[in-house]
């Protein structure tokens, strides 16, 4: 009996200091969406996106933890509470914002268009009736969606969209234009360009979605941003992911 | 009450009573209902995702049906070469059943249409049917050479010994009685193929599962999206068992008299 006393004891002063401890978020990531988030050869999930939040908790006082998940299904997962915010490049759309809370935006994005060095296509236009790819659930693919007559396929990663595209079974792939930058210039520098950047009415932003309501986690989160942001971090971080 | 028996026939149900009760009657009516109930009840998520699909519907149709027709052409090549006294023959099958076994159908999928593509570009849905009948083939060569392996020995002898040569023998005499003990193992395949079919979806084919999916990612609707493709699925594969027990109760119609 004393021996279980004592134990509880020894519980209870092990908890104490971790209600004093740093409060610590899971964010889910699809790290697939490079130099936004991905995984590097030493197994780490890096990135803009990555920097800029482990930036941010570290001049908000969090603590980040980061759980790979597959982007189809990363809103879902938020839905039913499996992590308390989302670091996946997600732009904040009206649709979106129905069901999760954004933070301030952290970055600006536009969509690019992503042809075949050969090729001709520089509007959206110009690829009626041709295939178009993107990653499922992506602005990218609404882009594609409302665009007349284009034939929308949907991949579960952006990267194996890219790779239709190189051996030529669609005729564009359209994404975030980071993304599209570091596929067209970097890795298949020999097959693919950016022909072209999408018009749209609306700048497009990308946000940290929480849990509706969560307060607490969106108000460090954007404590965090605003420092981030303001003492110039931001601009290095750009500088060493995205370049020009 | 009758007390039955472990291993008494009695506790199994023979398939021509028609039980208005059964298990599968449950499940058809209850699936039916459902996706007819759920679209009234909520037009705006059960009901658009049922109208978002069709042509899901139909891609997953046309890859289960070329995928099994091609599936059960190289299933009965296999199986003879399986059994043939032709080494080389025999040799070939059996290394083609060993390494399909093998490798788990979805990075089959993968090699064929990402590894392969970098050599031979085909169209999505031309290798996932390449993939799946590749796959269910060497499934289905198993399949026969058990069923062909079935017939007696003394039915090939007498066969032999009225003059018939070695493929009449095969083709008059084994093969028409072997059906009946192939016919259920290969319904049971079809039927697996066409659930594995969901597997294509990975490959951006849009299969009932990926007009699904982007139905799901754009609505958010993740549950009623995927009670609707499940429903969908379970309502196809209800048919088609009810349809292959049909035709096994056909074949076997002179062994019941």
């Amino acid at each position: 009996m004393v021996k279980k006393i004592l134990l509880l004891l020894l519980l209870l002063v092990a908890m104490v200091p971790s209600a004093y401890a740093q409060r610590t978020i899971l964010f889910a990531t699809d790290a697939t969406w490079p130099p936004m988030e991905f995984v590097d050869n030493n197994k780490q999930v890096v990135g803009y996106s990555i920097d800029f939040l482990k930036a941010a908790a570290k001049e908000a006082g969090f603590k980040v933890e980061f759980k790979n998940t597959a982007w189809d299904g990363i809103f879902s997962g938020l839905l039913t509470g499996k992590y308390d915010a989302i670091c996946s490049s997600v732009s904040i759309t009206k649709k979106r914002q129905k069901k999760m809370d954004f933070s301030e935006p952290y970055f600006e994005v536009r969509q690019a268009l992503v042809v075949a060095k050969d090729s001709n296509y520089t509007r959206l236009v110009d690829l009626k009736g041709k295939k178009v790819g993107a990653q499922i659930g992506t602005t990218g693919y609404f882009t594609i969606k409302k665009a007349d007559g284009a034939i929308a396929k949907s991949y579960d990663e952006v990267g194996l969209a890219m790779e239709d595209l190189k051996v030529g079974r669609i005729d564009a792939v359209i994404c975030d234009d980071p993304v599209a930058a570091n596929f067209a210039m970097i890795k298949y520098h020999n097959d693919l360009k950016i022909s072209a950047i999408v018009k749209t009415d609306k700048t497009e932003y990308y946000g940290f979605p929480v849990v509706k309501g969560n307060h607490e986690v969106l108000d460090l989160i954007n404590k965090g941003i605003v420092a981030v942001k303001t003492k110039g971090i931001a601009k290095k971080l750009k500088e060493k992911w995205i370049g020009k | 009450m009758k007390k039955i028996d472990i291993g008494d026939g009695a506790a199994i149900p023979s398939p021509d009573d028609k039980q208005l009760l059964s298990a599968w009657w449950i499940a058809f009516v209850g699936t039916i209902a459902l996706l007819i109930a759920l679209p009234i009840y909520d037009p705006d998520t059960y009901g658009a995702v049922l109208a978002f699909i069709p042509d899901g519907i139909q891609v997953t149709f046309e890859v289960t049906i070329l995928s099994i027709a091609l599936a059960l052409i190289i299933g009965l090549i296999t199986g003879l070469g399986r059994i043939s006294e032709n080494r080389i023959f025999n040799l070939l099958a059996s290394l083609y059943v060993e390494v399909v076994r093998g490798i788990p159908l979805l990075v089959q999928l993968f090699y064929i249409y990402f590894a392969l593509g970098r050599i031979v570009q085909v169209p999505d849905i031309v290798a996932a049917v390449i993939a799946m009948s590749f796959c269910y083939g060497a499934y289905m060569g198993e399949v026969f050479r058990a069923g062909i392996m079935s017939i007696d020995f003394g039915q090939s002898e007498a066969a032999l010994a009225q003059g018939f040569n070695k493929a009449q023998t095969m083709r008059y005499v084994i093969l028409p009685q072997a059906w009946r003990t192939i016919l259920p193992p290969v319904g049971n395949e079809f039927i697996a193929l066409l659930k594995d079919t969901s597997l294509v979806s990975i490959l951006a084919v849009a299969d009932i599962l990926r007009r699904g999916r982007e139905y799901a990612a754009s609505s958010f609707d993740y549950f009623e999206t995927y009670t609707i493709i499940a429903l969908v699925y379970l309502l196809i594969t209800l048919i088609l068992s009810k349809l292959l027990a049909h035709m096994e109760q056909r074949l076997n119609y002179y062994e019941k008299r």
